[in-house]
Formats: C-alpha cells, structure tokens, sequence
C-alpha cells in the first residue's frame, strides 16, 4: 500500500504530464481521481489549465493533505495523453508499488519527440496541403511548403531562447507575411494570401478554439474561457505579425 | 478533382498527426480520420452548402472514427479527433478575423468572428455529441 503522500506525488505526476501535453481539463481531473481510487483513497482535484490542485483524505480521518503544481508551458503531445492513459489503466489492473509508477511516469515524461527534421518536414508538407486544399495552386503550395519550413525552423531556435510564446508567434507571423510577400515579388502571379494562410495553419488555433468549447460543454467554465483566452492572442499575435509584415512589404513595393 | 481533396485531407491530418507527436501506425488512423471527416464535410457542403451544417457533419464522422478506432486500439479518442478535426477547426477564420481588424474593416471582422465561434462551436458540439453517444451505448469506464 502506498503512502498518501507518495500517491500525492503520483497523481500530482500523472497530472502534470496530462496538462502540459495539453490534455482536457475532465481528463486531468479523472485521471487523478481515477489514480486515487485505485489505491481505494479519495481524493478531489482541482485543476485550471495553468495549474493543479489535489486534495488526499486521509484514511484515518486526520488532516487532508494538498498540494499545488503550477503548470506554465503547455504543448500538444497526444502520445504522451496516450501513454498517461494506458498508465492508469494498468493500474487497475496490478496496483504499482511507488518506486514502479514513479519510473513509469518518467519513463513516459522521457518519451521522445520525433526528430527536428521529420517535423520540420512534415510542417513543410502540412503547408503545402492546407495552401492546396483550400484552393490554391500546386506552385503556391511548393512556395508555402518553403515558408512553412523556414518558419517552423525560426520558432523552434526562438523557444530555445525562452522568451513568451505570444513574441515567438509574432515574429513566426512577421517572417510568413515577409516571405509569402518576398514570393509575390518573384512571381507575380501568386496569390498572397492563399500562400499566408497555408504557411501559418499549424499555428493558428483552430484546434485550440475548438478544445476550449469543448471544455465548455463538459462544464468546465472557467478552463474554458482562459483556454478561448490564449487561443484568442494567439491568433491575435501571429495574425498582427503577418498584418506588419504584409502593409510594410506591399507599401514599399507600390 | 474530388480524390486529390481527400488525399490532402489525408496529408494534413498526418503531418498534423506528427507534430501532435503520434507514434507509429497510429498515425496513419490519424490521417484516416482527417479523410473521413472532409469526405463527409465535402459531401454536405457540395449538396447543401450550408457551412456550419457541414462542418458539423465532418466533425460527426471524425468523432464516429476516432471512437471506433479507439475502442480497437485501446487508445483514447482524442488521439485520432484532435488531427481529424485539423483540417476543419476554423484556424483561417479566426487569422482573417485579426486582418480586418488589422485594417479597421469592423463589421467583416465581426462576421468573420461569429464565423469562427460557431464553426468552433458546431465541431466541438458534433465530437462530444459522439463521444457521449458511444458512453451511452458502451457504458464502459475510461475509455
């Protein structure tokens, strides 16, 4: 049987990877809850896309015990989800000891990301695809599968340098507007906008809009609206960044 | 005309897929949902027109795919939802938001808001709409 405080640190571990791979609020929280339960321990989660907050009732009555984890940078790493997922499965199954689950989750927090080159790649093709799908010719793909690379290289080295994520999103906005305008320059019949639009999908928070309603339908109000929040400047940063770059290129061309 | 569309759809969930940082063959399933969710979106629109009707149908084909595919692969479906939806999400409209109001365009900017919240909105309600019908009918925990 685990000890209350090293359950604590279980959950609270599952948790935090949960969170910053970007998962549901409801899937945090039943996670833990879930966790919990499996080491017949109840306990009540809190958790707001910024942060954690897990209280343990102590199976003698006594005092609960709480803690806090503040979470600052989130991504989207569905593997990890995943592997969080069958984590907690598993625990119902064969109850880990402390040191087993706490290598486990390690072992997942550990878990590679593909190779640079392969996502510089595929961000490549995915803005070839998006400026193709949504109506744009096969050279203003090629040209956007160029811009979408060299972007995604530039926000990569800014995040290293670990300045905020909204000034990565501007200056990724500000290079797509400038080469997408550079390419018009070179071909004049290229279509500014199908090429922008194509360059900066992956970063446009599409996906991110979507997530925080669907937060809201499971009720999860105020998760929600942060989540509408940050989807909203990020769209706000990278769309800025194009607008500078796009009026300042065609004003100095015409 | 309509094939190479649903390729692409393929391609962009896939490589939304990778950088969402899906391993393995998991990724094809990945790109297979995207597919799905155009067809059914393509098809609509193409024979009502109407924009959020039809996103709402993609997002519902997306969600029966995922689901299903979760429930063989024992995986959650929001593995296979979150890169199916990618090429539906109005990630554009939101952008075209910013540029009118960039350019002091008020009114387009306020449609082309509403835009993005209600095909948000009509692809959030189409997933969860799944994914409670599939709790109903297998009432399993944590899938």
């Amino acid at each position: 049987m685990m000890k209350n405080r090293e359950l604590m640190d279980v959950a609270l571990k599952a948790g935090e990877i949960l969170l910053r791979s970007g998962a549901e609020i409801y899937r945090v929280e039943d996670t833990i809850r879930w966790i919990c339960l499996g080491y017949n321990t109840e306990c009540e989660s809190f958790v707001l896309p910024t942060g954690i907050f897990i209280s343990i009732k102590d199976n003698t009555g006594l005092e609960p015990l709480t803690s806090v984890k503040r979470i600052s940078r989130r991504t989207v790493d569905l593997d990890r989800i995943d592997m969080v997922n069958s984590f907690s499965r598993q625990l119902h199954l064969r109850l880990f000891t402390y040191s087993e689950a706490i290598d486990e989750l390690d072992r997942i927090e550990k878990r590679r990301q593909y190779s640079f080159f392969m996502r510089l790649i595929s961000a490549g093709v995915a803005s070839f695809v998006f400026t193709v799908l949504f109506k744009g010719s096969i050279y203003e793909g090629l040209a956007s599968f160029l811009i979408g690379m060299l972007i995604f290289s530039a926000k990569e080295l800014l995040s290293k340098t670990g300045l905020f994520q909204f000034f990565e999103l501007l200056v990724s906005g500000l290079l797509a507007g400038a080469l997408a305008v550079l390419s018009v320059f070179l071909f004049p019949e290229f279509r500014l906008f199908k090429i922008i639009i194509g360059s900066i999908m992956i970063f446009l928070p599409g996906v991110a809009i979507t997530n925080s309603i669907k937060d809201a339908l499971y009720g999860d109000i105020v998760a929600s609206i942060s989540r509408l929040g940050e989807a909203l400047f990020t769209a706000a940063a990278v769309g800025a960044g194009v607008g500078i770059a796009v009026s300042l290129g065609l004003s100095w061309r015409f | 005309m309509k094939l190479t569309e649903f390729l692409l759809a393929f391609g962009g969930s896939f490589c939304a897929g990778l950088l969402f940082n899906i391993k393995g063959s998991k990724l094809l399933w990945a790109g297979l949902s995207g597919m799905a969710g155009w067809i059914a979106y393509a098809f609509v629109v193409t024979h009502t027109g109407q924009l959020f009707f039809s996103v709402f149908t993609g997002a519902i084909a997306v969600g029966v795919f995922s689901e299903v595919m979760a429930r063989i692969l024992k995986n959650p479906a929001t593995v296979f939802s979150i890169p199916g939806i990618f090429p539906l999400v109005p990630g554009i409209a939101a952008y075209e938001t910013i540029q009118y109001l960039l350019s002091d365009r008020l009114q387009e900017a306020g449609s082309k808001m509403v835009e993005t919240l209600a095909a948000a909105g009509a692809i959030a309600f189409g997933i969860l709409l799944v994914t409670a019908l599939f709790k109903l009918a297998f009432s399993k925990k944590q899938a």
